[in-house]
């Protein structure tokens, strides 16, 4: 493995560290979550500037030391996301996303599908003032669950395949179920149902709106799922 | 490996921000090498601190008694606030002689990454203060980061909303004076070009 790598990444997060340096939490297209320390990033005068600063996605050149944390050598811009800083309500959902990023991608396996995803995300945030939206949101989170493998079962009944009546949702069972396999379930309208299938059958851009009530029941049957199969809670979605 | 006492010592150190157990050790044995008075000093000046400074109960910088210098300086003008994240942040502003106003330091800044809220800054504080005093105006000088800037948004609709006779201003943004054109970054630079003035 060489010593100096070059991989484009998105910061999730920067922690102050010593003197002058941050440790941050990345989401790499090459290595997935990875750790990297930028030395004197906090100083004026640094010649990584502002680039190293949360939900930047930047170009890096990282060297692999003896310790677990990469150090970075050298960040160059891919995209700094510069309206999207200048909105509350969406640095809210940026930081939103790049939370779940965090805590349900958490090993060093690259996941192009995830990184697309966030970038995307990121990139309708920064360009479209009204996709700061809770709707918007929940639609990222359950294209993230897909990404990462735990998509709920949505076409039919997770416990016995029946595909008519599905008016609850199990995340024990892995999705949907019908009447007759409801132990352990919640109500889920028909709206929030629809909600997660166009969800999930869209694109990012063009994420589904539904009523609060619906999109409350979308929230909690995405948030069971992530507590159940990836033992990831997450603040739900206000 | 050692006594009691230097153990206790070492991991005591250890704690401290950026220290580790290597480096605590190293501090440890520097402070049984140093004289009796001095080493006490040390935990003397510990003591002390801690026994005397708290926070002013106006604006949460660090004070000697229940209001910071500032506060209790009839110079300053209470019409001006300069909204800060932590009283360290108080010192560079002090040290540039251009602030003539008060200060407000909300504790931190809001992350909810990382689990920080309104709830758990001095917000409330703030705006209480505002409802009560003269303020005029609400400098933000929360830090040029992401969790800065999300603060200073949310700081600004909450004032807007509360007190709207007070105008709330954000630090400018650009370039440090004596860097490099070339190794600015797109948004400082950007922010640099929109807060141009006429020479």
């Amino acid at each position: 493995m060489p010593a100096t790598f070059q991989t484009e990444a998105v910061v999730l997060r920067s922690i102050r560290y010593s003197e002058a340096d941050r440790v941050l939490h990345l989401y790499s297209r090459e290595r997935g979550r990875i750790g990297a320390i930028a030395k004197g990033v906090r100083r004026v005068k640094s010649r990584f500037g502002g680039r190293l600063e949360p939900l930047f996605r930047v170009d890096l050149l990282l060297h692999e030391g003896r310790g677990e944390l990469y150090t970075v050598t050298s960040a160059e811009t891919v995209d700094p996301h510069p309206s999207l800083r200048e909105r509350r309500d969406a640095i809210e959902r940026a930081t939103q996303a790049c939370d779940a990023v965090l805590r349900l991608l958490d090993s060093q396996e690259p996941n192009r599908a995830a990184y697309n995803l966030l970038c995307r995300e990121l990139r309708i945030l920064d360009g479209d003032p009204a996709a700061a939206s809770r709707a918007q949101a929940l639609a990222f989170r359950l294209k993230l669950l897909l990404a990462a493998g735990f998509a709920p079962e949505l076409a039919a009944c997770a416990s016995c395949g029946e595909r008519e009546h599905l008016s609850a949702f199990s995340a024990s069972a892995g999705g949907v179920v019908c009447p007759g396999c409801e132990a352990g379930s919640f109500p889920l309208g028909s709206e929030a149902h629809a909600f997660l299938v166009e969800s999930l059958g869209r694109s990012l851009a063009e994420a589904p709106s539904a009523s609060d009530r619906a999109l409350g029941q979308a929230d909690r049957a995405i948030a069971e799922t992530l507590e159940h199969h990836a033992h990831v809670r997450l603040r739900r979605v206000a | 490996m050692f006594s009691p006492p230097v153990n206790r010592l070492i991991t005591e150190l250890a704690r401290l921000p950026g220290i580790g157990q290597r480096t605590a050790q190293r501090l440890a044995f520097h402070i049984l090498r140093t004289p009796e008075e001095e080493a006490l000093a040390l935990a003397d000046a510990i003591r002390e601190v801690k026994e005397k400074v708290g926070h002013c109960e106006v604006c949460f910088n660090l004070a000697v008694g229940p209001r910071c210098r500032i506060c209790e300086d009839e110079r300053r003008s209470p019409e001006l606030i300069c909204v800060v994240e932590e009283p360290s942040d108080v010192i560079p502003i002090e040290r540039t002689h251009e602030w003539g106003g008060r200060y407000h330091v909300l504790g931190g800044a809001l992350s909810p990454i990382d689990g920080v809220d309104p709830e758990d800054l001095r917000i409330a504080e703030l705006l209480t203060r505002l409802d009560d005093g003269d303020a005029r105006e609400v400098v933000v000088a929360t830090n040029a980061t992401t969790t800065g800037e999300a603060t200073a948004l949310y700081l600004a609709d909450a004032i807007r909303e509360r007190t709207p006779q007070v105008t709330v201003t954000r630090l400018a943004s650009g370039l440090p004076v004596g860097a490099d054109l070339e190794y600015a970054d797109e948004i400082t630079l950007g922010k640099a070009l929109q807060g141009r003035h006429a020479l």
